[in-house]
């Protein structure tokens, strides 16, 4: 199993050629829809006085164009693609290719040696099919549409919101802030106080569930008050309490 | 696949499948012709996302947990980005561009960044030949165009623009790479002791220079390659080769270098110049030395000055004044002994300006600029001119009153002269006999004044004040019943007829004698329009 980043060079060794073919988006679209093996046409290639013509013929169960919206288009899509064949110089083209499950594995598959553009054979249809694209195109993309009735199924006149029912609810539920001992309450600052240097007065309330003016109380026995600098207005242990380089767990002095 | 036979043509036909259920994703990989790639050369190749752009779009964290972080921190500024409508575009991995790393770390290196926009319009796809005999189709996925990366050192763009405006002057090329990988190395060491001195960098850079000049100064014998080793730490390889180019080399740079010396020099020189035309602040402190002697004598005019000023009208000239005497400042430097007249004679018009106009000024300057070589009016005009302001209180140098002291104008140049005589002479008792000289005339000229009343007494000479003296209006009693015959007057009026300039006597004795030569005659008495009029019949 090579590596990740290693790439599997065995096409370019082996000077692989392939293709480059520019396909128009509505064939790639129909071969989207192929079924089975995934056969969606007949490529024929000859040599007529000398120049390679190529051509592509779309089978026939791809033809029916699907267009948005509810009727069916009607139109299909043109059958006959003659190839435009051009060279590839000014660029050395290498196709490599990724695995994307698991095993990620970049391999170079070979390189160009044609490059060729898909053109459809100008017919009744294809013009059928480009004013179907043009049509689905020009529509705006936002449509003004007038109201007969006002809408009032917006903002309709609450009692009381449920989502504020919902909050007395937990409220209540909740009860107030209940002091528990001060032991306990300086355990929860120290362990909160070794995740983060800075807390919000109001952090610490939500952690600790405290009544606020009992536990800026605590706070002052043990911690500061930044008011200037980088940390707004927040509190932090004092000196002597903290001690985070290497983070480990210390055994606090607590004076009680 | 059926071959379909025809005159001049011969065609085969191929099926073509797009396969559906394929987990591999195709990409291209474009070259450039000129970089003559040839990948059938290459013996191993590793190729990973380049994920140097990552930290543009994640987080800088500095602290996790901790110290130094604070709660919810993460939160808040993501709240607050988007308050302000930041918007991060997230960081895409498949559009990351590619590392292509061919051979091994000594071979080639390409960079194959994403080309968008060609999924948009058309779609590409690979065809390639199955054994047996079919065409697959895969879509293209993604486009990346290589470029090789280059290995060899290159200048910075500040560098280049610098080496760029050298071009004409140095001769070899090569020492200029050389150059710099000296700096760094030298700079390495460093970096680790003084980290923070980001601004310093470019003095470093001097520095490093310079401290390359003085090695390569210092050493006569050419024995660069020594030096090169010493500061370049691990450079053995690259020195031993050198050393035979050393000698050539070394002359070469040791040129250069004192051209380079001579052009920083040059160039702290023209620093030093650049500073000559600026007007300085004249209360800074930072002052070099060359402008403190102007400095000084302006700062002395300044002082000079405020203390007879009268404020609105002379600000303007102040500081018109004070522009003045900066510019003299700086250029005539030198000239300390001849500026002080100038200088002088300004403050002098300044001073006296303000008891009277400017135009005041300007006659005092003719009249008076002997006077001022003996640096005795300064303090008088400052005397003067503090007397001058009190006076003047009520006359705030309006234009209106040019007029009227034009009159006064040449008066007091006149009893300036006098006074400037007589101080020679007399003592102090003179400036008060000025003052009433010049408020006397004053006050005839100008009606609208308040002037002293009092002054009335006459010119006397140093000699003497009691006796009356000889001159056109006595106060005796022939000269009080002439009056009198002629017509009736009043006390008031008599007294005028004597006036204390004529008579020599102060206003008091003139009163007391009027009186004593009224009882005498006991003229009658009439009452006209209220007033008490004396006359006589004779």
């Amino acid at each position: 199993m090579s590596e990740k980043g290693e790439v599997d060079l065995t096409g370019a060794k082996q000077n692989t050629g392939v293709w480059l073919v520019k396909v128009p988006k509505y064939l790639s679209q129909q071969w989207a829809k192929a079924s089975g093996r995934g056969e969606v046409g007949k490529l024929r290639i000859g040599k007529n006085q000398g120049k390679a013509e190529v051509e592509f013929t779309l089978n026939e169960d791809l033809t029916m164009i699907d267009s948005l919206g509810d009727k069916p288009s009607g139109v299909q899509a043109p059958r006959d693609h003659p190839f435009t064949m051009q060279t590839v110089g000014g660029q050395t083209l290498a196709v490599f290719t990724e695995t994307q499950s698991g095993k990620e594995q970049i391999s170079l598959e070979g390189l160009v040696v044609q490059r060729a553009e898909c053109r459809p054979a100008v017919s009744e249809n294809y013009m059928k099919l480009k004013r179907l694209q043009i049509e689905e195109l020009s529509k705006p993309v936002r449509l003004s549409q007038q109201l007969e009735k006002a809408v009032t199924t917006n903002y309709k006149p609450v009692a009381n919101h449920s989502y504020n029912l919902e909050y007395d609810r937990k409220k209540k539920e909740e009860g107030k802030r209940a002091r528990v001992d001060k032991q306990q309450v300086l355990d929860m600052l120290f362990s909160a106080f070794e995740k983060h240097q800075y807390y919000n007065i109001k952090d610490l309330v939500d952690i600790t569930k405290q009544p606020v003016s009992y536990l800026k109380e605590i706070l002052r026995d043990i911690g500061i008050y930044n008011v200037k600098g980088t940390h707004k207005n927040t509190w932090e242990l004092k000196p002597e309490y903290r001690h985070y380089q290497g983070g480990e767990e210390e055994e606090k002095e607590t004076d009680d | 696949m059926a071959s379909l036979g025809g005159s001049s043509s011969s065609s085969t036909e191929y099926i073509v499948r797009v396969p559906k259920n394929t987990s591999k994703k195709y990409s291209i990989m474009a070259f450039n012709s000129g970089d003559k790639v040839n990948c059938s050369s290459w013996t191993q190749a590793r190729m990973e996302r380049d994920m140097s752009n990552r930290r543009m779009y994640g987080v800088e964290e500095t602290e996790e947990g901790a110290a130094g972080s604070e709660f919810g921190k993460k939160q808040r500024e993501e709240a607050r980005r988007k308050k302000f409508g930041i918007v991060t575009r997230e960081f895409k991995v498949e559009d990351q561009p590619w590392i292509l790393k061919v051979n091994g770390k000594a071979g080639k290196r390409f960079k194959g960044t994403k080309k968008g926009g060609i999924t948009e319009n058309a779609s590409y796809y690979i065809f390639t030949q199955c054994p047996d005999g079919a065409f697959e189709a895969f879509p293209v996925n993604g486009w990346y165009n290589f470029v090789p990366q280059a290995k060899h050192r290159t200048l910075t763009a500040e560098e280049a623009e610098e080496e760029w405006g050298r071009r004409n002057k140095v001769v070899n090329h090569f020492s200029i790479m050389l150059q710099r990988r000296l700096r760094e190395q030298e700079r390495g060491p460093d970096d680790d002791d003084e980290e923070g001195e980001k601004g310093g960098k470019k003095k470093k850079k001097k520095g490093g220079r310079g401290g390359d000049l003085r090695i390569h100064d210092l050493e006569d014998d050419l024995e660069l390659s020594s030096d090169e080793s010493d500061s370049s730490g691990g450079e053995d390889g690259d020195s031993k080769p050198k050393k035979k180019e050393g000698d050539v080399k070394g002359k070469v740079k040791k040129k250069k270098k004192k051209k380079r010396g001579s052009d920083s020099e040059a160039n702290e020189d023209s620093d030093d110049g650049d500073f000559e035309g600026l007007e300085v602040d004249y209360m800074s402190d930072e002052s070099s030395s060359e402008e403190e002697v102007g400095e000084e004598k302006a700062k002395s005019n300044k002082e000079a000055v405020p203390k007879g000023i009268d404020e609105a009208s002379e600000s303007e000239e102040e500081s018109e004044e004070e522009k003045q005497n900066e510019e003299e400042g700086k250029e005539e430097e030198e000239e300390e002994e001849g500026k002080k007249t100038p200088v002088q004679t300004k403050k002098k018009r300044d001073s006296s300006g303000e008891s009277d106009t400017s135009e005041d000024s300007d006659i005092d300057g003719e009249a008076a600029s002997a006077l001022f070589m003996k640096r005795t009016p300064p303090k008088r005009g400052g005397g003067r001119g503090s007397g001058g302001s009190s006076r003047t209180g009520s006359r705030p140098g309006t234009p209106s009153i040019d007029s009227a002291s034009t009159s006064n104008t040449l008066r007091a140049a006149a009893s300036k002269l006098e006074q400037g005589k007589r101080q020679v002479v007399g003592g102090s008792s003179e400036s008060p006999a000025a003052k009433r000289l010049k408020m006397e005339s004053s006050s005839t000229a100008v009606t609208t004044q308040s002037p002293a009343p009092s002054g009335k007494s006459t010119p006397q000479p140093p000699s003497g004040k009691s006796t009356p003296s000889s001159s056109d209006v006595q106060l005796t009693e022939e000269a009080v019943r002439r009056y009198l015959i002629r017509k009736p007057m009043t006390t008031k009026d008599l007294l005028k007829k004597f006036q204390t300039k004529r008579t020599g006597l102060s206003s008091e004795q003139t009163v007391n004698v009027l009186a004593q030569i009224l009882k005498r005659l006991n003229p009658e008495r009439k009452n006209v329009n209220d007033k008490m009029h004396f006359y006589l019949t004779e």
